[in-house]
C-alpha cells in the first residue's frame, strides 16, 4: 500500500495529511510551526506515521505547501498553497456538492479562491497585509477576554443581545478597544460576537471581489468557530459548507496532488 | 516561390512604381488616340475631349450632354442612353475603383508633378483644419448635382444652351490637359456671349486656382472633383479594395501623416474592414507607410496584392530618409 | 566655548552606496539564477555592472537632457546635438529618500526618481543633468514638476492632452512639440535642421528596428529568449549611447536567430508564457519578472513604458521638411499611446489583445504600483477584456520595497498553476 503525504507549513500552524491509493484519508496532524519549522515539519511527519503504525518507506511522494514549502528539501515537489487548497476542498466537498467558491482564514491571511468544475483556479483575492480578518484577531480576542479559544463558539451563541459593533480596523488598536469595552461593564458574549461580524464581514467582502457562486467551503482553523461560522453564513446569505477537519483541507489538496504527480511520474517513465 | 513575389511586391518602392505607371498611364490619355486606340467614351477619368489625341472620353461629357433633354424624354429614350452609359462607366470603374484617381487620372499626375516641384523648390504644403475639412468636402457633391441639373435646366430652358457643357467649361483639365499636345487654344475667355463669357471666365479663373492649390496642398482638386464623389457612389462592389485589419492597428498615424487628402478615418477608424472613403485617391501611400504586419492592405478580387509589412515600412523609410 | 566637535564628511565609494548593493544584487539574480544567458547578454550585464554598480560615467561632454515619460520625442532631443537620458528610477534606496517628503501613498517610481533627483544620487549620468523634460502625465508626475525645479533643476514641460481622440488634442499636442522643438536651442544650444533632424529619425528608425526584430524573435515557441534580459535590453535604453545600444542589440539578435534554427529553448518547454503589462519595471526592481521566470512561466511579450511602449512605434514622413518632420512626431508620440493617463483605454485593450494572440500567450500579468491611480482603476476592464477572449489574467499590486516576495511568490505560483492545469484540462 503506497502512501502520499501533503504538508501544509502555515506561519502558526503545521499541518499533515496523508492518503492512500484510494484517495482516502489515512491519518492527519495539526502541530505548532514553531521557530525551527524545518525540523518540527519533519518530526511531525515521522510522528504521523508511527502513532498510526505506518512504515515511512510506504511513502511514495510529498507535496509541500504554505509558506515554507520551498524550504523543505524532503518534499518532492512544492506549490502553491491556493492551488492545494482549491484541490482540497473540491476533494473534501465533494459529498456536499459542487464546491465553486473557497473561503480560508488561516493564522495571518485571508484566502477567496474561485475554482471551475476540476478543481482549477480561475481566480483569487488574498488579503496577506493586515492581519485584521485573520485567526491573529481570534487569538487576541481570546487572550484578552481570557477565555480559551474552542469558547469562543459557547459566548457567541450565549448571546442574548445584538452584537457590539467593534470600530477598529487594526487589530493591535483593537485590543485596546476590547479592554475598554469591558471596562464600560459590556459582556463577554457581545464582544465575542461583535469580533466576529467584523471578521464576517470583511471576509465575505474580499469574497465578492472573485465572485460567490455556487457552494462555498470555508475552511482554515477559524472555521471550527462556530460562532464565527453562524455569522459568516449571516453576512453571506447562504449556508457554508464546512468540511470535519477543516485546518487540514489544504494540506489533504497538497496530498492529492502528491498522488497525482506520483501518477503522471509512472505514467512518463 | 509565392512567398518571394510577395514579398518583392510588399517591400517594393512604391513612390517609383507609381511614377512610372502614372506617366505611361498620362502619355495614353494624352496620345493614345494617335496610336488608334479606342477606349469609348465612358471612362472613369479625366480623359479630356479637347485633348487631341485622347484615346477615349470622360464620362462626364456624355453624361452632361444626355442630361439636355426634358424630364418627359429622360423617363423614356433618353433615359436609356443614361443608363447604357453608365454601365459601361461603372464597368470600367469596378475593376480599378478609386485607383483611377490615383494612378491614371492625368489631372492627378498633373497635381503630383506640381507637388515635385514644389518639394524641389523646398516649399512646405498646406493643410486644411479639421473645421474647413469638414465644409470644403461637401462641395464635390454639390457640382455632381449641378452638371446634372444645369444640363436638364438648359435642356428644359431654364438656362442658356451657351453654358454648354456646364462643367467641362470649369474644368481644369480642358484648358491645362491639351497643352501637351501644344495646344493652347482652350486658355480664352471667349465674348461672343455674356454666358459665354461668364463660363469661360469662370474656366480660366479655376485654372489659375487650380495651378496654385496644386502648388500649396497636395492633390488639391481631388477634394472638390464631382467624378471623385461619382466613383464612390458605385464603389461598394468594385474589384479593387482597400482594407483595414482594425485589431492590428495601433493607431500610429503614419498612414495620416502620408495621405494626401488627410482622410483621419485611415488612422482612427478601427472598426470598418472597408476603409475607402470619399476623399481617397487609392495611391496606396497609406498601406506602404504603415509598419504594422497587415493592418493595411490592398486587395484584388478578395485576394492581398499588397499588404503592410514591417521590412517594406522600414525599406521605404530609410529609402525616403536618404533622398527626402 | 562651543561644544561641537568637528564633524568629518564621510564620502561612501560608490560601489558601497545602498544603490549600488541593490543593483549588485539584482544583477546577480539576473544573472546567476538562470542557465545559458545569451553571451550577447554579456555587453548589457556589464553595462549594467558598471553604471549602476561601480558608478562609471557615461557621458562627459555631451548635453545630457533628463526625461520623464515616454512621451517626450527624443527624436528632436538627438537633432538639436543634445542626448536624452529616462529618468525614471527603479531604487528603493532612492523611494525611500523621496519618501521623506512625498506622500505616503504615492507612486514608488515617482518617489524614487524625486529621490534621485534630490540628493542628485550617486548615479553617473544624473550628476550631468540640469534640464528636465517632464511631460504632464499622470497627478502625481505633473505636480513633481514644480518639486524638481525647486530643486534646482530646468524643467521643460510638455502639454500632453487628457483626451487624445479629438483634433484639438492633436493640435493641442502638435503645438505642445513644436513649442519644445523651438525651445530645445536654448537648452542645447543648437537649433533642429532638416539634416539634422533626418539623422536623428534615421538613428532612432536603427534602434526601432533593432527592437522590432527583437520583438519578433520572442515569438518563437518554446521561448527562445527570456522575459528578465528583456527588460534589462529595453531598460538599457533609458541611458545607454544609443548607437551602441543598437549594435548590442543587433549582436542579440544574431545570436538569436541561432538559437532559433537550433531550435534552443530558454525556458521549460511546456512552461507557461506570459505578456507582463502595467507599471514599468525599472532596473534595479525588476523582481516581478525575475519572480514569473523563477516560478515556471516565460514573459514572451510586454506593454509597459519601459520597453514595448518605448520602443514600439515608429514614425512615417511624407515630405522631408522639419514642420512636416516634426508634425509626423508628434502624432507618433500621442495617438498610439497607451498610458493610462488617458481617459479611454481602448486602444490599449485592443494592443493587448492583439499580442497575446500574435505570441501565443497562455496568461497576462498586471503590475500596480501601489500608489498608481491610473493603472489601478484600468485593470478590471483591462481583465474584463482579456476574459471575454479566453486569457487570464492576475493583477498584482506592489512597489519598491524588497520585503513583499513571500506575498508575491504566492500568488505568481498559483497563477502560473493555474494556467498549467487549464492546459492540462484543455488536452
Amino acid at each position: 500500500m503506497k502512501y502520499f503525504a501533503g504538508i501544509d507549513i502555515g506561519s502558526t500552524a503545521i499541518k499533515v495529511a496523508l492518503i492512500d491509493e484510494n484517495k482516502n484519508i489515512v491519518a492527519s496532524k495539526v502541530t505548532s510551526t514553531g521557530s525551527h519549522f524545518r525540523k518540527n515539519s519533519v518530526d511531525a511527519l515521522h510522528g504521523l506515521f508511527t502513532e498510526n503504525g505506518l512504515n515511512i518507506d510506504d511513502m511514495a511522494y510529498m507535496v509541500s505547501t504554505g509558506y515554507g514549502r520551498k524550504l523543505l528539501k524532503e518534499a518532492d515537489e512544492s506549490v502553491s498553497e491556493i492551488t492545494a487548497n482549491a484541490i482540497g476542498a473540491l476533494e473534501a466537498g465533494r459529498e456536499y456538492g459542487e464546491i465553486r467558491t473557497i473561503i480560508n482564514i488561516g493564522g495571518q491571511d485571508t484566502k477567496a479562491i474561485q475554482i471551475d468544475e476540476s478543481g482549477t483556479v480561475t481566480n483569487f483575492a488574498m488579503n496577506d497585509k493586515c492581519a485584521a480578518g485573520t485567526g491573529k484577531f481570534l487569538d487576541v480576542t481570546a487572550r484578552n477576554l481570557e477565555i480559551e479559544l474552542e469558547e469562543l463558539g459557547d459566548y457567541h451563541f450565549n448571546l442574548k443581545k445584538a452584537p457590539l459593533p467593534i470600530n477598529s480596523t487594526c487589530v493591535v488598536f483593537a485590543e485596546s478597544e476590547i479592554i475598554g469595552l469591558l471596562a464600560d461593564g459590556h459582556g463577554k458574549e457581545e464582544i465575542v460576537a461583535g469580533i466576529h461580524y467584523s471578521i464576517a464581514k470583511r471576509t465575505i467582502r474580499l469574497a465578492k471581489r472573485i465572485g460567490l457562486e455556487g457552494l462555498v467551503y470555508f475552511d482554515g482553523g477559524p472555521a471550527l468557530n462556530k460562532g464565527l461560522v453562524a455569522s459568516m453564513e449571516d453576512e453571506l446569505g447562504k449556508k457554508l459548507v464546512i468540511p470535519e477537519f477543516p485546518q487540514i483541507t489544504t494540506a489533504l489538496g497538497a496530498s492529492v496532488l502528491a498522488y497525482e504527480a506520483y501518477l503522471d511520474e509512472m505514467e512518463t517513465a | 516561390m509565392l512567398k518571394t513575389v510577395k514579398d518583392f511586391v510588399n517591400h517594393g518602392d512604391l513612390r517609383r512604381f507609381r511614377f512610372w505607371l502614372q506617366l505611361l498611364l498620362f502619355i495614353l490619355f494624352i496620345y493614345g488616340g494617335y496610336a488608334a486606340i479606342q477606349l469609348g467614351d465612358n471612362l472613369p477619368t479625366f480623359s479630356c475631349t479637347y485633348v487631341d489625341g485622347k484615346p477615349g472620353t470622360c464620362f462626364l461629357v456624355p453624361l452632361q450632354h444626355r442630361m439636355v433633354t426634358t424630364p418627359e424624354k429622360l423617363f423614356s429614350y433618353a433615359g436609356m442612353a443614361i443608363l447604357t452609359g453608365l454601365f459601361y462607366f461603372t464597368l470600367w470603374f469596378l475593376v480599378f475603383n478609386k485607383a483611377w484617381c490615383g494612378y491614371a487620372c492625368p489631372l492627378g499626375t498633373i497635381q503630383d508633378w506640381i507637388t515635385a516641384l514644389r518639394k524641389k523648390l523646398g516649399f512646405q504644403y498646406v493643410t486644411y483644419s479639421w473645421e474647413q475639412f469638414k465644409k470644403l468636402k461637401k462641395i464635390k457633391y454639390a457640382l455632381l448635382l449641378l452638371l446634372i441639373f444645369i444640363p436638364m435646366g438648359i435642356g428644359s430652358g431654364i438656362f442658356s444652351h451657351d453654358m454648354g457643357v456646364p462643367f467641362c467649361m470649369i474644368c481644369p483639365a480642358r484648358t491645362i490637359l491639351p497643352i501637351f499636345s501644344g495646344d493652347f487654344s482652350q486658355l480664352t475667355i471667349d465674348f461672343s456671349s455674356k454666358t459665354k463669357m461668364i463660363m469661360t471666365s469662370l474656366g480660366m479663373l479655376i485654372t489659375g486656382i487650380f495651378l496654385v492649390g496644386a502648388f500649396v496642398k497636395k492633390r488639391f482638386f481631388c477634394f472638390f472633383c464631382p467624378m471623385s464623389a461619382l466613383h464612390y457612389l458605385l464603389s461598394k462592389p468594385a474589384l479593387l479594395k482597400l482594407k483595414k485589419d482594425g485589431s492590428k492597428c495601433t493607431k500610429c498615424g503614419d498612414c495620416y501623416s502620408v495621405c494626401d487628402m488627410q482622410i483621419k478615418d485611415i488612422a482612427d477608424d478601427v472598426e470598418s474592414r472597408n476603409i475607402l472613403r470619399d476623399d481617397c485617391i487609392m495611391c496606396f501611400k497609406c498601406v506602404s507607410a504603415c509598419p504594422e504586419e497587415g493592418a493595411l492592405e490592398v486587395d484584388f478580387m478578395g485576394q492581398p496584392i499588397f499588404e503592410a509589412t514591417v521590412q517594406g515600412y522600414i525599406k521605404r523609410m530609410q529609402k525616403g530618409n536618404k533622398s527626402g | 566655548m562651543d561644544n561641537e566637535l568637528p564633524v568629518e564628511e564621510k564620502k561612501v565609494a560608490f560601489n558601497r552606496t545602498h544603490q549600488a548593493i541593490e543593483a549588485e544584487r539584482m544583477l546577480r539574480r539576473i544573472k546567476d539564477d538562470f542557465p545559458d544567458n545569451p553571451d550577447a547578454m554579456d555587453y548589457f550585464y556589464d553595462l549594467y555592472e558598471q553604471v549602476y554598480c561601480e558608478g562609471r560615467p557615461l557621458y562627459d561632454t555631451e548635453k545630457v537632457v533628463g526625461t520623464m515619460c515616454v512621451q517626450v520625442p527624443d527624436e528632436l532631443i538627438y537633432a538639436a546635438g543634445g542626448v536624452p537620458v529616462r529618468l525614471c528610477n527603479g531604487f528603493y534606496a532612492d523611494d525611500q529618500v523621496g519618501a521623506e517628503f512625498m506622500p505616503a501613498k504615492s507612486c514608488s517610481l515617482v518617489k524614487a526618481t524625486l529621490g534621485m533627483l534630490d540628493n542628485k544620487s550617486t548615479l553617473p549620468f544624473v550628476n550631468k543633468v540640469k534640464d528636465v523634460v517632464l511631460p504632464a502625465t499622470c497627478d502625481q508626475k505633473r505636480k513633481a514638476g514644480s518639486m524638481i525645479s525647486e530643486m534646482g533643476y530646468e524643467v521643460h514641460n510638455m502639454e500632453v492632452p487628457p483626451v487624445k481622440e479629438s483634433e484639438e488634442a492633436r493640435l493641442y499636442w502638435r503645438r505642445s512639440v513644436h513649442n519644445f522643438a523651438a525651445s530645445l536651442k536654448e537648452i542645447t544650444g543648437k537649433k533642429i535642421t532638416k539634416t539634422s533632424l533626418k539623422e536623428a529619425l534615421a538613428m532612432v528608425a536603427e534602434a526601432q528596428k533593432a527592437y522590432r526584430t527583437l520583438h519578433a524573435l520572442r515569438k518563437e515557441a518554446p521561448s527562445i529568449f527570456l522575459g528578465k534580459d528583456a527588460f534589462m535590453v529595453t531598460n538599457a535604453y533609458f541611458f545607454d549611447k544609443i548607437e551602441n545600444w543598437t549594435a548590442a542589440v543587433n549582436k542579440l539578435n544574431a545570436e538569436l536567430e541561432q538559437r532559433k534554427e537550433e531550435k534552443f529553448s530558454a525556458a521549460q518547454r511546456r512552461a507557461p508564457r506570459i505578456l507582463f503589462t502595467g507599471s514599468p519595471p525599472i532596473f534595479p526592481n525588476i523582481k516581478l519578472p525575475v519572480l514569473i521566470e523563477q516560478s515556471g512561466g516565460v514573459i514572451v511579450a510586454d506593454e509597459t513604458c519601459s520597453s514595448n511602449r518605448m520602443l514600439y512605434d515608429m514614425v512615417a514622413v511624407d515630405e522631408w521638411n522639419v514642420e512636416s518632420m516634426v508634425a509626423s512626431i508628434a502624432d507618433n508620440y500621442l495617438k498610439p499611446c497607451t498610458c493610462p493617463i488617458f481617459t479611454k483605454n481602448d486602444d490599449r485593450k485592443r494592443k493587448l489583445i492583439h499580442m497575446a494572440k500574435e505570441f501565443g500567450v497562455d496568461g497576462v500579468v498586471y503590475q500596480a504600483f501601489s500608489g498608481c491611480q491610473v493603472y489601478q482603476m484600468e485593470h478590471s476592464s483591462i481583465a474584463k477584456a482579456l476574459q471575454a477572449e479566453g486569457i487570464p489574467m492576475l493583477f498584482v499590486e506592489s512597489d519598491y520595497s524588497p520585503d513583499d516576495m513571500g506575498q508575491l511568490s504566492t500568488r505568481i505560483e498559483a497563477f502560473i498553476e493555474s494556467l498549467k492545469a487549464k492546459r492540462r484540462r484543455k488536452r
